[in-house]
């Protein structure tokens, strides 16, 4: 069939039927796998399409509309708006609120991080292993994950406000209450012991997943040369975990970047903004207020900040990881 | 000798730690059930005199807050947000794992830079595009944004999951005459089962837990109630009230929980399975 084609193009076009010019265009693939390749990648768009345009419509075209809007001053119901250029974004820079959300998210995620890996870390090794008391801490730990941070941060106000649990008991024992909810120094304060009470068990199950990739034969050489615990920790554990500290250092401080639902239950940002996160500038200060341009501009900051800090903290990472390797 | 004591101090630890994860929960199950006074004076006891089901009973006829409509809507949307998140997921993860073209791996990391988007940049621009489409405050709206959201995570996982499926499994289909389609709903979707259950599981706590969105995409017009907006808007108005708080949080707590004990192993055991995956 080809080859009889294939005479017939080179004998000159005027002598084809018009069905035979087909195949003269796509002298090069044979026809059959052509139709193959087309179904295939019409099943390929079919397969593809609908997620991708899901993402497209959910995420990058608001991430684009963001953008767009973070340089007007739109406040979300006029019919026009005004073009700013860069207005919002030098604004936030000199907003001290901005400056004070920007402290306190960072106080809770550099001590958060460090807490729920360290606390991870270790209970993960003391956990490591068969056993039902192990199995049943395991799940203590991690259970707040299912709670929900609106519903722990009701909680833990309700145990630490002047009124609450442990007030009472001070004050039933004769001591001074603790303001841990109205200082504004303890109520950072608390607000970063909720945070890790309710992250750290995640850091757990993922740091003794970490360990079962340990293999036994790595640790019984370590004992049978004689090393102690810590040497053999040290020296041989630590550094076999190096890829899942950078997975747990990535998780926990992309998350503790955007807690807003804790403090919104907790304190509402409250004593007078002390524990006001960045998250809950965007949304609870600026969306609320209307000042839609303004809360794009500290919404796209925050994108480019996690972006960014991850990547960092991966790249230092994947350094000393090679450095541990050598 | 180091040893033994070392442990020791180990177990006192432990013990430490399980107390201060216990001991909310023991608040909130011993206080449910006592009246504001007691609550305010010993909220520790659990002397028997003063127990009563009645604030447990007023939560759960609470008129600004019907939690058992709270609790099937929130299943509801799980159920629907996994079930659209796999049925978007699979086939895309099918096609971009076993795609050799550039333009897969392209595909591919634009659903992974969704992992880099927090929810609080995209929830202010989606509402304009819900607004477009004429899915604000709705349902389906709703479900479709949670479950896109989803996505990212779901073909992280998914991608290198098929990829460590064999290829000839594909092509022993194909020969038999199965479309692709096909090919993976029957043959390779059924060997995904482990990491669909760690998805599953991963979906489930975060659409569960879910407070910033549900209560902006759905907001108070719409009627619509999850667990959290609820519980937020339910205690938000009684916040000094211990004998409202106290009741709502165990209601609102007592059947995750009864769920996670159940389910513990392969919770743990789904999120442990998905992080030596990745």
């Amino acid at each position: 069939m080809r080859p009889s084609n294939a005479t017939l193009t080179a004998s000159g076009p005027s002598d084809n039927p018009p069905v035979q010019e087909r195949p003269r265009r796509t002298q090069h693939t044979p026809p059959r796998p052509l139709r193959v390749r087309a179904a295939r990648s019409l099943s390929s768009i079919f397969m593809v399409g609908p997620a991708l345009a899901a993402v497209v419509a959910f995420i990058l075209i608001p991430v684009v509309v963001a953008g767009r809007l973070s340089f007007t001053d739109w406040d979300g119901f006029s019919d026009s708006y005004k073009s700013l250029g860069l207005d919002n974004y030098v604004q936030l820079f000199h907003d001290p609120g901005v400056k004070n959300a920007a402290y306190v998210t960072l106080v809770i995620a550099v001590v958060g991080t460090v807490a729920c890996n360290v606390l991870g870390l270790g209970l993960a090794v003391m956990l490591n292993g068969e056993g039902r008391v192990k199995a049943i801490l395991r799940g203590l730990f991690f259970y707040p994950h299912v709670l929900g941070a609106v519903i722990i941060g009701f909680l833990w106000s309700a145990i630490l406000s002047s009124e609450g649990a442990i007030n009472t008991l001070l004050s039933a024992a004769h001591r001074s209450k603790i303001p841990f909810l109205s200082d504004p120094h303890w109520a950072l304060a608390s607000v970063v012991f909720v945070v890790i009470w309710s992250t750290f068990g995640v850091n757990v199950v993922l740091y003794l997943a970490g360990l079962q990739t340990i293999p036994e034969s790595l640790l019984e050489a370590a004992r049978i040369d004689g090393a102690s615990r810590w040497q053999t920790f040290r020296q041989v554990v630590l550094p076999m975990l190096a890829p899942t500290v950078t997975i747990n250092v990535v998780l926990v401080l992309v998350q503790l970047l955007r807690v807003y639902d804790l403090v919104l239950a907790m304190t509402d940002g409250g004593p007078a903004g002390h524990t006001q996160t960045y998250a809950y500038l965007v949304l609870s200060e600026s969306f609320l207020n209307g000042k839609i341009g303004y809360a794009s501009a500290q919404s796209i900051v925050l994108m480019i900040v996690i972006t960014v800090l991850a990547i960092v903290v991966v790249a230092l990472r994947q350094r000393s990881e090679k450095a541990v390797e050598q | 000798m180091n040893r033994k004591a070392g442990s020791r101090v180990g177990s006192v630890m432990l013990g430490l730690f399980a107390l201060v994860m216990l001991v909310p929960l023991y608040l909130v199950i011993v206080n449910a059930f006592k009246p504001e006074s007691a609550i305010r004076q010993r909220p520790f006891s659990a002397a028997p005199g003063v127990l009563s089901t009645d604030h447990l009973r007023a939560a759960l006829s609470s008129p600004d807050y019907n939690i058992i409509k709270a609790f099937g809507v929130t299943v509801m949307f799980v159920v629907l947000v996994n079930v659209l998140s796999l049925a978007l997921a699979g086939p895309a993860a099918y096609v971009i794992a076993r795609g050799t073209r550039r333009w897969h791996k392209g595909m591919l990391l634009v659903f992974l830079a969704g992992l880099f988007i927090p929810g609080q940049v995209l929830v202010i621009p989606v509402i304009y595009v819900l607004r477009f489409t004429g899915l604000m405050g709705t349902i389906p709206g709703f479900v479709l944004y949670e479950a896109t959201l989803t996505l990212p995570l779901s073909m992280f996982l998914f991608v290198g999951y098929i990829k460590s499926i064999p290829r000839e499994l594909d092509e022993a289909a194909q020969i038999d005459g199965a479309g692709r389609l096909r090919t993976f709903w029957q043959v390779i979707f059924p060997l995904m089962q482990p990491v669909v259950v760690t998805a599953i599981v991963l979906h489930t706590i975060g659409v569960w837990t879910d407070f910033v969105n549900p209560q902006i995409v759905l907001g108070p017009t719409s009627g619509l109630y999850t667990v959290m907006t609820g519980v937020y808007s339910a205690i938000g108005l009684h916040t000094t009230d211990l004998s409202v708080v106290y009741p709502t949080l165990l209601l609102a707590i007592a059947p995750v929980l009864i769920f996670f004990v159940i389910m513990q192993r392969k919770i743990v055991g789904g999120l442990t399975a998905g992080a030596t995956k990745g």
